[in-house]
């Protein structure tokens, strides 16, 4: 356990640049009008910056380190969770109390547009940290596979199914409609539950993924 | 231990690994020895698990060695390793923590050795001292297999006796396997106590240093008298030049006579002979 949470800290520490990053878009985002857009949303970068940092730099130096790829592995997973549930309480507590504050009659946060909010504040809160848990393993298995022909091959069948299935109806309800099991879910148990599921799969994608991963 | 079962490595159409077969059984400190090509980093990133081999079998402590294996227990080491840029004595309470076996004593009575300044940052050392820093966290973590691969290239002269006699301190207080790749053959003489020539991506010696101090011999003479006394025995190379002929063996020296001279083939022209022309083969 000592190496897993050695792991985590040194992934968490040597995020600093996602995190400058997330902050100084947080707190400069300006928007104007009547309906504006909530500064909390800003806080969902870091989850979409992370996976680039614990693939692309953090893997191959603590390998030089000494640590196993299993230790890289919990370490990843235990990291985005802390991560997931650090952005939800962020946009959360932004949400609650700095998005009131606005002038303007409408302030649009996720939070709402996903209809989490119908179901409270403490479980939007858990459907948004295990969403976004969902978005970084996935990007972290992604950018995973990019040193493979099959993370080519995944790049351009992603390409593909938005390009092909926007502007086609039927194919459009079917994506649509993915996004609204994944994201835009009110209903909070099959939301959650579809969130850990993909995750554990998408985790497993991402085991596979290391297992063949070289240095 | 470390077993290597007709390991093959193919890049695209090169093969670079040849039908490998290697056994380590014991704890040693090994010196892995070869031309710029020969195959030396391959074979020690596949030990490491840092890339899979095209066909055969390797196993480190009975355990196979792949990509996929997630606890190899093989600490790998290269020169021009990527650290965080951190300060050096971070960089080694970070390893101490990755790593239950760590011996961080060890890490920073070396550090001080070496005069490596705890507080200076990774990426501001030397590349001799970024090494140096490498190769302490490798040692130190004490995994069962330690794998260094050119490690004292970037270093001068008085750190590469240091290094030598850190390899040997550290063999002593964690006896377990080491193999270090380097071209510099005669100052690591003295540490090791196994030699293996690779060349072509093939083993051509695994054998004690006492093995070639006892046979390996460069016998010279007049072309007939060398021909005759060298007769049925292993040669590994030749020169002739008009009617003198030198011949280089790996066998038990022919009787002195005072038509020939006998002498002992140095380490270094040991090895030239068995990667340069011409060569022979021993396992």
């Amino acid at each position: 356990m000592t190496a897993i949470f050695a792991v985590v800290k040194r992934l968490l520490a040597s995020n600093k640049v996602s995190y400058i990053i997330t902050v100084l878009v947080v707190l400069c985002a300006t928007s104007s009008g009547d309906v504006v857009l909530s500064n909390g949303n800003y806080t969902w970068l870091l989850a979409v910056l992370t996976p680039f940092f614990f693939v692309h730099y953090d893997f191959t130096k603590l390998m030089h380190l000494g640590a196993s790829k299993k230790d890289y592995f919990l370490g990843c997973l235990i990291s985005y969770g802390f991560l997931a549930f650090c952005i939800s309480l962020a946009n959360t507590i932004i949400h609650l109390w700095i998005d009131p504050l606005y002038a303007a009659s409408t302030v649009i946060n996720m939070m709402d547009v996903c209809k989490w909010t119908e179901n409270g504040m403490i479980v939007a809160g858990l459907q948004q940290m295990l969403f976004l848990l969902l978005v970084m393993v996935f990007l972290h298995m992604l950018l995973s596979m990019q040193a493979h022909w099959y993370g080519w091959l995944a790049d351009a069948a992603l390409v593909a199914v938005i390009c092909i299935f926007t502007p086609i109806a039927p194919l459009r309800a079917i994506l649509a409609g993915f996004f609204r099991i994944v994201m835009l879910n009110s209903s909070a148990i099959p939301h959650i539950c579809i969130c850990l599921l993909l995750s554990a799969a998408l985790s497993l994608g991402g085991l596979v993924v290391l297992k063949r991963k070289t240095l | 231990m470390i077993e290597l079962k007709q390991v093959t490595k193919q890049y695209g159409q090169a093969t670079v690994l040849k039908s490998v077969t290697l056994s380590i059984d014991e704890p040693g400190i090994y010196c892995l020895l070869g031309r710029n090509g020969a195959g030396k980093t391959t074979l020690l990133k596949s030990i490491a698990g840092y890339q899979n081999i095209t066909k055969g079998i390797i196993q480190v402590n009975g355990k196979a060695i792949t990509t996929s294996t997630m606890d190899t227990g093989v600490s790998y080491i290269e020169n021009f390793a990527k650290h965080f840029n951190l300060p050096v004595r971070k960089l080694l309470r970070i390893a101490a923590e990755l790593n239950p076996r760590y011996d961080y004593d060890f890490a920073s009575e070396m550090m001080e050795r070496f005069e490596l300044d705890g507080k200076k940052k990774f990426n501001h050392l030397s590349l001799g001292m970024k090494t140096m820093v490498s190769t302490i966290i490798s040692l130190a973590s004490n995994k069962e297999v330690i794998l260094l691969d050119e490690p004292v290239l970037g270093f001068d002269a008085m750190m590469r006796v240091e290094f030598y006699d850190m390899l040997t301190e550290s063999f002593q207080k964690h006896p377990r396997i080491l193999i270090i790749s380097t071209h510099i053959i005669e100052e690591i003489a003295k540490t090791i106590q196994k030699l293996i020539i690779i060349d072509k991506g093939s083993i051509r010696f695994f054998d004690t240093l006492q093995s070639i101090e006892s046979k390996a011999f460069c016998i010279s003479g007049l072309q007939k008298d060398v021909e005759a006394a060298t007769q049925n025995l292993h040669i590994i190379g030749r020169e002739t030049v008009g009617g003198l002929s030198t011949i280089y063996i790996f066998d038990q020296p022919p009787q002195q006579t005072a038509s020939l001279e006998i002498q002992p083939l140095s380490l270094q022209d040991f090895f030239i002979k068995m990667v340069g022309h011409k060569g022979g083969s021993i396992k």
